[in-house]
């Protein structure tokens, strides 16, 4: 099978990131999907909050997820579902496997990778005690109520304030289970106000921050857990133990890029992000492979992913029709001052310099973002860890940078 | 009358003002913490009758899934959200649904309608059709 671009994951980015490629004069587009329907993980999140910048509409999950597929069966683009892509080399070859066709190969010009995260688990940070059944990761929990229609359990206690955390917790007490309280490690909430605001204290639900999880109890079944305050280091404070009874835990202890197939292509990670290392065209450190979305580093909003999708898309067509200049000279993008993400980590002048950026630590008042060598900055009314901060430099305030760009957050 | 305080976190825009206000009975005597003026119209929109969006889901037979997700298609009174969600749970629709399909009108009295949010199929696979 042949391909000009082929993207891999239909969720958000991959969804945009087809529909750009096709607009941009692909020819050949195909997109893979390895579950049985088209939408990704926007098909389990039915509250709404999607697409108010890209489509200026307060939609759930799977309105947005619906309104993409709409433009999909409008086009040219071809899709695969059921179908899991199982190897990618450095040339653009995909290996993938599904029930009609078995295993098969695809010759890609261009590749966009789209494949999301995932999310991490109890093995991810250590708690310790007995094993039994009832410890589900809030998106899990979250597929069970909303597509499969099971509860999973009566009464409640969430670790970790991640908005899918948060969303659960509403969904949970909507549908009559008693959500105990949310648990955060971190001295500040993981998730967007709004979500704090709406989903918990609507419903009189607890949030205790600097607290965690230190063990489960229960032998068949989840019997209770031991909450521990912690201390500034995040090391728990003896004497501070007490039980909470539950027949249910949910981890919402944050998420991980997905990039197995990145890793097998050769493709470089960023170990802060987690995700590809790319310039603002979105395409990695391999020629012709693009990452977009969750895959490339976690973001807060669906309009943030979409972004990423359109323009890795696009980049992906010109690739493909091989208007595109295949030497490019780049330079590094340094996280500065309280900057702890920071993506994308390479500039190639080819277009704006759109960067996405999480700080390290809060700053409840007015905040500049300095972006030098240049002498640009940006103002904002504050800056939060758990929400992302967008700028735009244009391409032609950067056409004269040599060395690396480097972004800070400071007071001002 | 005594003054009574009340504390809102607005969450019109992703700001998220903290907004402190003093009442008198009904009257609002003070309100400190507002950025814009929509702030103020959030706060006395929650002081009269707080409104909210309502997203669950009704069970629905003959799909590939269990359950369809809906949504009010206007905001309702906070208060009655789970008079609605006791309403739906007596409710098992049959597919196909389109998305955009008004489930019912008017539900629990709210003025508003639960409405579908996406399409579902006939799907012979399910085995309890």
């Amino acid at each position: 099978m042949e391909a000009d671009v082929t993207v891999i994951g239909s969720g958000p980015a991959g969804l945009v990131a087809a529909l750009q490629a096709d607009r941009s004069g692909a020819r050949n587009v195909l997109l893979l999907e390895r579950e049985e329907e088209l939408g990704g993980i926007l098909k389990q999140c039915i509250h709404n909050g999607f697409g108010l910048e890209q489509f200026k509409k307060d939609y759930t999950g799977p309105e947005y997820a619906e309104r993409l597929i709409e433009e999909i069966e409008n086009t040219n683009v071809r899709y695969l579902l059921n179908t899991m892509v199982i190897a990618l080399s450095p040339d653009r070859t995909i290996t993938a496997v599904n029930p009609e066709q078995g295993e098969f190969q695809i010759k890609s010009k261009s590749v966009v990778l789209a494949m999301g995260c995932r999310e991490r688990s109890r093995g991810s940070i250590n708690i310790p005690g007995t094993r039994p059944a009832g410890i589900y990761t809030a998106g899990v929990a979250q597929r069970f109520v909303n597509i499969d229609g099971y509860l999973p359990g009566k009464e409640i206690v969430i670790l970790g304030s991640g908005d899918i955390g948060l969303i659960m917790a509403r969904r949970l007490a909507l549908e009559g289970a008693q959500v105990k309280g949310v648990y955060e490690i971190m001295n500040y909430p993981g998730g967007l106000k709004r979500n704090i605001v709406q989903c918990l204290n609507d419903f009189n639900i607890p949030l205790y921050l600097s607290h965690t999880v230190t063990e489960i109890r229960g032998k068949e079944r989840v019997e209770g857990v031991v909450i521990s305050r912690v201390d500034e280091k995040m090391q728990p404070i003896g004497g501070s133990e007490q039980f909470v009874a539950c027949d249910t835990l949910l981890l919402s202890v944050g998420l991980i890029p997905e990039n197995e197939l990145s890793k097998q292509a050769g493709i470089e990670l960023s170990p802060i992000t987690k995700g590809p290392i790319t310039t603002e065209t979105m395409e990695t450190g391999v020629p012709g492979i693009f990452s977009c979305g969750n895959v490339s580093t976690v973001f807060d909003l669906v309009d943030y992913v979409a972004q990423t999708g359109m323009t890795a898309g696009r980049n992906a067509a010109r690739f493909a029709s091989a208007a595109w200049k295949k030497e490019k000279n780049s330079v590094e993008v340094i996280p500065g001052e309280n900057v702890r993400v920071l993506f994308p980590q390479r500039y190639s002048f080819e277009d704006d310099l759109i960067f996405f950026i999480r700080c390290a630590r809060p700053i409840e008042g007015p905040v500049r973002i300095d972006i030098s060598p240049l002498e640009i900055h940006f103002k904002k009314l504050y800056a939060r860890p758990n929400e992302m901060i967008r700028v735009k430099v244009p391409q032609d305030k950067l056409r004269d940078i040599t060395g690396s760009i480097e972004v800070d957050i400071t007071e001002r | 009358m005594a003054v009574e305080k009340k504390h809102f976190t607005c969450v019109i825009c992703p700001i998220g003002c903290e907004i402190d206000v003093e009442l008198q009975g009904s009257d609002v005597v003070s309100m400190k913490g507002e950025k814009c003026a929509k702030g103020r119209e959030f706060v006395l929109q929650e002081l009269e009758e707080p409104m909210r969006i309502l997203t669950t889901t009704i069970r629905i037979k003959g799909a590939k899934w269990a359950m369809l997700p809906v949504r009010t298609d206007e905001p309702i009174p906070k208060r009655s959200l789970f008079r609605v969600i006791e309403e739906l749970a007596n409710i098992e629709l049959q597919a196909p649904v389109k998305m955009s399909d008004v489930i019912i009108r008017d539900i629990a009295g709210t003025g508003a309608n639960i409405v579908a949010t996406r399409n579902m199929k006939r799907d012979k696979k399910d085995k309890f059709a």
